[in-house]
């Protein structure tokens, strides 16, 4: 039985991670490790971390920490943590289940191999999807909802926003997001882009 | 929600499907993904197929176009499952301990593979029970359009469903409406007279001065008899008008406020609160306002103008073409401009509500600004900001400054060009003088009206959008309420929970197969990490949402069986988040039975231990709290909130975090006074202060979505497993640290607890 107290121990803990198994004593030490975790940055790079595509069409890890021990992962979620403004750099690598816990952070995809920045890639594109506008072919108003029948980098595509409004932020002053009903979210990078008759169409939105 | 959509029979063909093997479940998925990699692009051939079979299982096909992208045995899967992801989702199955991602699709499908996978799931654990879907589908299914939260579809269904609706809404007033016509059309009459006679006092008396002091006299009067009349009547009309108005837009608002207290929580939850009070407040005086501005004047304007129009024609048509010839003009010049116009002043509001919320954000907080010795910074945004909009609006007054001017005058050349033809036709002895200046008052009739009657589109449209923005919540099927079958009940205190499934989001279940029975009297602590979905199991029980799967039983009967009055007004709630409504402490606590005495009130207060601060505030009970109100600590709301709730002495007693925001003291005696009360009552208590539950005759872990544990304080400490870890942390972190054994304190504190008050603050 571990002592319950004293000086936060120092060496490699229990190692945090995997699903909390039903405890055979009170682990003291595994919240003391959460809560550095709280105060550390981890990043990953080539050097102590291995990611593989594996055979579903996700990736696997194995992450060596600090004190040398390696852990293998099945499948890491690969998440960005600012992929409106900056999507290549800070990209975060967490465990798969739903509480997510971060095992490190590859600071910039261009840093790293190339071969692994092109697996997280894949896994990004899997993630994310936000089609970006690229033509505007038609916009029609029908009973409190407004059809867009556009070009994305996906292709072909229509959907539908209500008119009362919501569906069309402004993350700045050029660039616009639109909600469809559904829930989808389609990008238009740069509106001053679009042609003047585009710009007619979703006038009304602007 | 369709969960079984046809397959083309080519494509069935293709899947070989075995003599007992039937199609359960089918759906196409639309984004491309292709040897494990999302591909850039959408697909409209691909279909993801369910079969079961009586024999073997059953299977998982993926297709795409003429091709078998992927085929599984669902008996020999471990687990199918839709995950969601950033604005997608994907279908994946485990087999052999590996995870395999399938087939990718957008956000329109999410939900409905959602269910797909899980009744997929459900096949491959050889368990025989099918899915359903009570979503309603958001797509019409004959053409496609979007519903507007209706099962009707506005195309398909309901043409001509807005005018209507707008003729429903005008019929109580059908009286009112046929005197504002009539009003009308003697006013158009008025109008249209005028030019007429002004036209027979020039001719017959001006003209060769034939005329005497008495014609000039008469001419005069019917002039002024003719404006008076038309000031008493336009004055009446526009006074019908703005009653009716008012009046229409007041039915709306109060149908509306019904509705949306009738609708359940989950309507609301899909749409923004602000957007449902726009709904409310904006719209119908969007309505109002067309009632007053517009509909008072479409049918006289119009009636004038076309009697203009046709008085000019009979006069003479090739002046009528060369005066008209500008309106064109005119028209397309507007047209031009418009969009502009509507650009400019767009921009001028997004500028301005910019400004505002800035303003609004740096005043509210005003503190951290100062804290972090930010003004500087702050104010310089601000002026940039402010500056932005000058610049907008100073282009925008610089350009209607010169616009207006300029299509005024154009408008005038029309003038210009009648008044030279018809000078040289009066030269000519063509037309008289009077002709001419009738005709050109007519001409300053048909000019007049134009820049109202282009907004006339827009007006009407932005009328029939709102209107179709207030049935849309009007015409909402309430998704919780009483059937025919509904019963009033006496609420005994059993509750029996069973099996139950829930998710905000039908692809993000909360609960899952949660069951539980508490016997009448039993106090129930829930516990568990926050998001865990604590709050969302008393929402449940409260009915607030319906469950998605299993059911909920009150001493045996489906709360879906007891109508929503008799079940709430016999639960007492403190909800996590205490609101208390504007107005006076006495009416808050009243809340929940109005009738209640004096007494009654001050007991209950007595007992939320909120009588006493309660009487030191200068105006006692009459106490005014809100918004604007006298300033109430979070703990002294909470205590309002607790006395609200045990003020009906309810069968059924709900804490949520209830007193979370209280110091240990008060804490304490609460707990005292709530034991003796709860006595016999069966309670649901969430806290995160483990001490707070320590009366609970049993604790209830929620994690992961499930159950985790469910006991005594005991049997959970001695099981060390979550609880356990909870109450140690929480030991430690309240400082009684130099302890030997954790243990010895738990015990200590779980039983007799009146010592271990001082030391923990
Ligand atoms: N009205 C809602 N709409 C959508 N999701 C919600 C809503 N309320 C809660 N949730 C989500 O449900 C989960 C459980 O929430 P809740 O029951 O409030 O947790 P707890 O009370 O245990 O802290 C959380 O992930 C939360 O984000
Ligand atoms: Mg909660």
């Amino acid at each position: 039985m571990r002592p319950p107290m004293g000086p936060p121990p120092g060496g490699p803990g229990g190692h945090g991670g995997r699903r909390r198994p039903p405890m055979e004593d009170f682990d003291e030490s595994k919240f003391l490790e959460q809560s550095k975790d709280l105060l550390e940055l981890r990043y990953i790079d080539d050097k102590n971390a291995v990611f593989k595509r594996t055979e579903g069409g996700f990736v696997s890890l194995d992450y060596t920490d600090k004190e040398g021990n390696v852990q293998h992962y099945d499948r890491v979620g690969v998440y960005r943590t600012f992929p409106m403004s900056n999507p290549d750099i800070f990209i975060s690598i967490r465990e798969p289940d739903e509480k997510a816990r971060e095992i490190g952070v590859v600071k910039d995809l261009k840093e790293i191999a190339k071969e692994t920045a092109d697996i997280l890639r894949e896994q990004l594109d899997l993630r994310y999807f936000v089609p970006q506008v690229e033509r505007i072919i038609d916009v029609k108003s029908e009973y409190g909802y407004a059809y867009f029948d556009v070009v994305t980098d996906f292709g072909n595509c229509r959907f539908a926003i209500h008119m009362s409004g919501g569906g069309v932020v402004h993350l700045t002053d050029t660039r616009i997001m639109i909600t469809d009903i559904d829930g989808n979210r389609f990008e238009i990078k740069d509106v001053s882009k679009l042609s003047s008759a585009e710009l007619k169409k979703i006038d009304l939105f602007l | 929600m369709k969960l079984k959509y046809r397959l083309p029979k080519d494509r069935q063909e293709m899947l070989g499907l075995r003599d007992n093997e039937e199609i359960k479940y089918c759906a196409p998925y639309d984004l491309a993904y292709e040897n494990n990699k999302a591909e850039k692009g959408y697909i409209d051939d691909g279909y993801i197929v369910v079969t079961a079979d009586t024999k073997n299982g059953g299977r998982l096909f993926v297709t795409k176009a003429d091709k078998i992208v992927h085929e599984y045995e669902l008996g020999k899967c471990d687990e199918v499952k839709c995950e969601s992801l950033i604005d997608n989702g994907i279908l994946t199955v485990k087999k052999d301990g590996k995870q395999y991602c399938l087939a990718r699709f957008s956000m329109k499908h999410v939900a409905r593979f959602a269910y797909i996978a899980k009744g997929a799931d459900l096949i491959a654990k050889g368990k025989d029970r099918e899915v359903v879907s009570t979503e309603r589908d958001i797509y019409c299914d004959k053409c496609g359009r979007a519903l507007p939260g209706t099962s009707k579809c506005p195309h398909c269904e309901g043409k001509g469903d807005t005018f209507n609706k707008f003729m429903q809404l005008c019929g109580p007033y059908k009286w009112r409406l046929l005197t504002i016509s009539l009003f009308m059309i003697f006013s158009s009459f008025c109008s249209l007279f005028t030019p007429e006679i002004q036209q027979r006092f020039i001719d017959d008396s001006l003209r060769d001065a034939s005329g005497t002091t008495a014609d000039v006299l008469r001419f005069v009067f019917t002039m002024l008899g003719i404006s008076v009349a038309l000031i008493v009547v336009n004055v009446a009309k526009n006074w019908w008008c703005v009653t009716l108005g008012a009046r229409i837009s007041m039915d709306l608002r109060r149908k509306l406020y019904e509705k949306v207290q009738i609708l359940s929580l989950s309507f609301m939850n899909k749409r923004k609160p602000g957007e449902l009070i726009n709904r409310i407040t904006r719209d119908t005086s969007h309505i109002r306002q067309f009632m007053e501005s517009v509909f008072g004047n479409i049918f006289s304007t119009v009636f004038t103008m076309v009697g203009a129009l046709i008085v000019m024609i009979s006069m003479d048509v090739m002046l009528t073409l060369a005066s008209i010839m500008f309106i064109v003009v005119v028209i397309i010049m507007n047209r031009l401009w418009w969009k502009k116009i509507r650009r400019m002043f767009r921009m001028q509001r997004f500028k301005d509500d910019k400004v505002h919320s800035r303003l609004q954000d740096v005043i509210s907080g005003m503190r951290v600004v100062k804290s972090f010795g930010k003004e500087r910074e702050e104010s310089q945004r601000f002026i940039a900001l402010t500056g932005e909009f000058a610049d907008v609006q100073k282009n925008n007054e610089t350009f209607f400054a010169i616009f207006y001017p300029l299509l005024m005058f154009v408008m005038g050349l029309g003038m210009y060009f009648a008044t030279y033809f018809g000078g040289t036709f009066v030269l000519d002895g063509i037309m008289t003088p009077g002709e001419l200046m009738q005709f050109i008052s007519y001409t300053g009739i048909l000019y007049g009206p134009l820049q109202w009657m282009t907004n006339l589109p827009r007006s009407i449209l932005q009328m029939v959008t709102s209107l179709e923005r207030v049935y849309d919540v009007l015409d909402e099927i309430p998704e919780i309420g009483d059937n025919q079958t509904c019963i009033e009940k006496e609420i005994e205190g059993n509750i029996e929970i069973d099996n139950v499934t829930f998710g905000y989001k039908p692809y993000e279940p909360v609960l899952e197969g949660i069951s539980l029975n508490v016997k009448k009297g039993e106090m129930i602590g829930l516990v568990g990490p926050s998001g865990a979905g604590k709050s969302t199991l008393i929402n449940l029980i409260m009915r607030l949402y319906d469950v998605d799967e299993g059911a909920i039983r009150i001493d045996g009967t489906d709360i879906r069986q007891i109508t929503q009055k008799s079940l709430h007004s016999q639960i007492g709630v403190v909800l996590q988040e205490t609101f208390l409504f504007a107005g006076t402490i006495l009416n808050n606590i009243k809340f929940a039975k109005s009738d209640a005495t004096f007494e009654e009130v001050i007991r209950a207060a007595k007992a939320a231990n909120a009588h006493d601060f309660i009487v030191k505030t200068p105006d006692g009970y009459n106490t005014y709290v809100g918004e604007h109100g006298h300033k109430l600590s979070g703990g002294e709301r909470q205590r309002i909130a607790i006395a609200r709730a045990i003020l009906n002495d309810p069968k059924l007693l709900i804490l949520d975090e209830a007193t979370s925001a209280l110091d240990t003291e008060s804490e304490y005696m609460i707990q005292q006074a709530l034991e003796r009360l709860t006595e016999g009552r069966t309670t649901f208590a969430i806290a995160h202060r483990l001490s707070t539950l320590r009366n609970a005759t049993r604790l209830v872990v929620i994690d992961a979505h499930k159950i985790a544990e469910v006991g005594t304080h005991n049997e959970l400490m001695e099981k060390k497993g979550i609880y356990y870890g909870l109450v140690t942390a929480q030991l430690k972190m309240q400082g009684s640290m130099p302890i030997e054994n954790p243990e010895d304190l738990l015990e200590k504190e779980s039983e007799g607890d009146t010592t271990g008050q001082g030391d923990k603050e």
